[in-house]
């Protein structure tokens, strides 16, 4: 039942720019490093010995502000394509249980995101060696700084999509879209365990792993308590 | 009796407002039952209920003697429905919307085809819903439920928005849909003029209890008929029928007979020859279903 509905709503985030902005995200990101690079490039070259992390650490200051505003507008979208003439009741009238449909609109993101990841693996890597940042790539880095970052935000995600979807008023879930890249923004000041701190994967411990482990974990929790919610809820 | 959808003393409350009381629904295999009431009676609600939209707040409602609240989805499967005001995807064609929903019911992609031919929306196919009018609109949500053949189909205010042929076109596609296919079919309305064309059984609600369930003929027997006379001096004629014993009315310029048997009508208007008083009319007056709508809705709020 799960492969329909994810069909189905692949179907239905056609035409209404979910890919391209999949591509924007990490394209932004790598493009103002290019934008950096191409000013200053002598410069910054000078700041560091290690011209291939100096790079990353460019680059990932950017990722998670991308993140947390894409997962804001991907989720948000998502939930109007329903919400914009109430399918939701036509949806839930067909033979699916509410989880499913929860469970298929969150897959779909979380695909987006993960798309979002791999470009942004890839044009860094790709910027990287127009760069020429030095024979030894590290490879492993770049992986991680790529895909970290949407591990460790998917409490963001999952609580982005539960309110989105419960929300008659969708000024609601982009207030708190707002928000949270603020908190993002501010992630060097946060506490270690405000969830929008996560993606930026700075702790007091400086162990990146750790903001995964907790991304994942509490992301599963805020999943399943936002669907308990959806599937309690009478629709309108 | 083999009932399709059965509710047993199904309530729902929102907050402490009532919006549906002890609900006792039976609807039989074959029929096209009319659910009429005004808007704000309930109609709605009970349609979110059956399709499991809304969970009841007492009560259970059984459809294909199955339990709704434990085989929701088995029984889902032979439902087709289209809820209020058309849902949609503005920015995918026609043939996309209703893919859409075949990808989740996993019929054959022909069907598709077929159930636009049904509601004559093969031209517009391949154009973007936004463009629609509120109508052809309509005619796809129609296209939508019908998709798998379902053995029940729920449609609440279906002729909504739709200009008077299109009415018609729905309404013809509807009444065949019981013998061709085997479908029940359950379909709400605020006018009873649309019921009684369409309808088989007619359950009428109103405040959210269920004030009258039975055959459309039953309901029309409720319409008295009377016999109404226009003569040139009305009331003398209603002294002279007085006396001469028939049960007479005046009513204005004209005199209501209520016995309306060919012996008594005959009678009566020999006797007002016999009186020298001119008859310009004897007519038949029946009181119209929506009369008769209006006086039960208006009893129950009395009450």
């Amino acid at each position: 039942m799960i492969e329909n509905l994810l069909s189905s709503d692949f179907l239905k985030i056609k035409r209404k720019g979910f890919w391209l902005l999949a591509f924007l995200g990490p394209f932004g990101v790598v493009a103002l490093q290019m934008v950096n690079y191409g000013v200053r490039k002598d410069y910054l070259l000078q700041q560091s010995n290690d011209d291939w992390g100096y790079y990353l650490g460019n680059v990932q200051s950017f990722t998670p502000l991308a993140l947390v505003l894409g997962i804001a507008i991907l989720t948000s979208f998502m939930a109007s394509i329903e919400n914009e003439t109430n399918a939701w009741k036509q949806l839930i009238a067909l033979p699916v249980t509410k989880m499913g449909v929860y469970l298929s609109k969150f897959t779909v993101l979380a695909c987006l995101l993960l798309f979002s990841s791999i470009l942004l693996m890839v044009f860094t890597l790709a910027f990287g060696l127009v760069l020429d940042l030095g024979s030894v790539v590290p490879y492993l880095d770049i992986v991680q700084y790529s895909f970290y970052p949407f591990l460790a935000s998917l409490p963001i995600l999952a609580l982005q999509l539960w309110v989105s979807t419960v929300s008659q008023n969708q000024g609601i879930p982009i207030t708190v879209g707002i928000l949270g890249f603020i908190l993002t923004y501010s992630a060097f000041f946060l506490p270690d365990w405000v969830i929008w701190k996560w993606p930026s994967l700075m702790n007091d411990a400086n162990e990146p792993v750790q903001n995964v482990l907790l991304g994942v974990g509490v992301g599963c929790l805020l999943y399943v308590v936002g669907m308990i919610d959806f599937t309690r809820r009478d629709v309108k | 009796m083999e009932y399709i959808v059965e509710t047993r003393n199904v309530s729902k409350k929102f907050g402490k407002e009532i919006a549906v009381k002890n609900l006792e629904m039976k609807i039989a295999k074959g029929e096209i039952y009319g659910f009429l009431g005004p808007n704000g009676a309930g109609k709605t609600t009970t349609i979110r209920m059956l399709l499991g939209l809304m969970k009841p707040t007492s009560g259970t409602i059984q459809l294909f003697n199955q339990d709704l609240a434990q085989n929701r989805i088995e029984i889902l499967k032979k439902v087709g429905s289209l809820v209020e005001n058309p849902s949609y995807y503005p920015h995918l064609t026609a043939y996309e919307n209703l893919e859409a929903l075949r990808k989740i019911l996993g019929v054959p992609k022909k069907r598709i085809d077929e159930v636009l031919e049904i509601v004559r929306l093969s031209d517009v196919a391949n154009k973007k819903v936004k463009g629609f009018s509120l109508g052809m609109k309509q005619r796809l949500g129609i296209a939508g439920s019908l998709l798998h053949n379902p053995e029940l189909l729920i449609l609440d205010e279906p002729t909504n928005g739709l200009d008077p042929s299109g009415i018609i076109e729905i309404r013809e596609l509807i009444k065949t849909l019981p013998s061709q296919y085997g479908m029940t079919v359950l379909i709400s309305s605020h006018l009873l003029s649309e019921i009684d064309q369409m309808a088989t059984t007619v359950g009428i609600v109103t405040k959210g209890k269920l004030i009258f369930q039975d055959s459309i003929e039953t309901l029309r027997r409720y319409a008295n008929q009377s016999i109404s006379f226009t003569v040139s001096e009305s009331k003398k004629a209603w002294q002279i029928l007085i006396s001469s014993g028939f049960q007479a009315e005046l009513q204005q310029k004209r005199i209501l007979i209520q016995d309306c048997s060919d012996s008594n009508v005959a009678e009566a208007v020999g006797v007002l020859v016999q009186a020298g008083l001119a008859v310009y009319r004897v007519e038949e007056e029946k009181k119209s279903l929506e009369e008769i709508f209006l006086q039960m809705t208006k009893e129950e709020n009395a009450g």
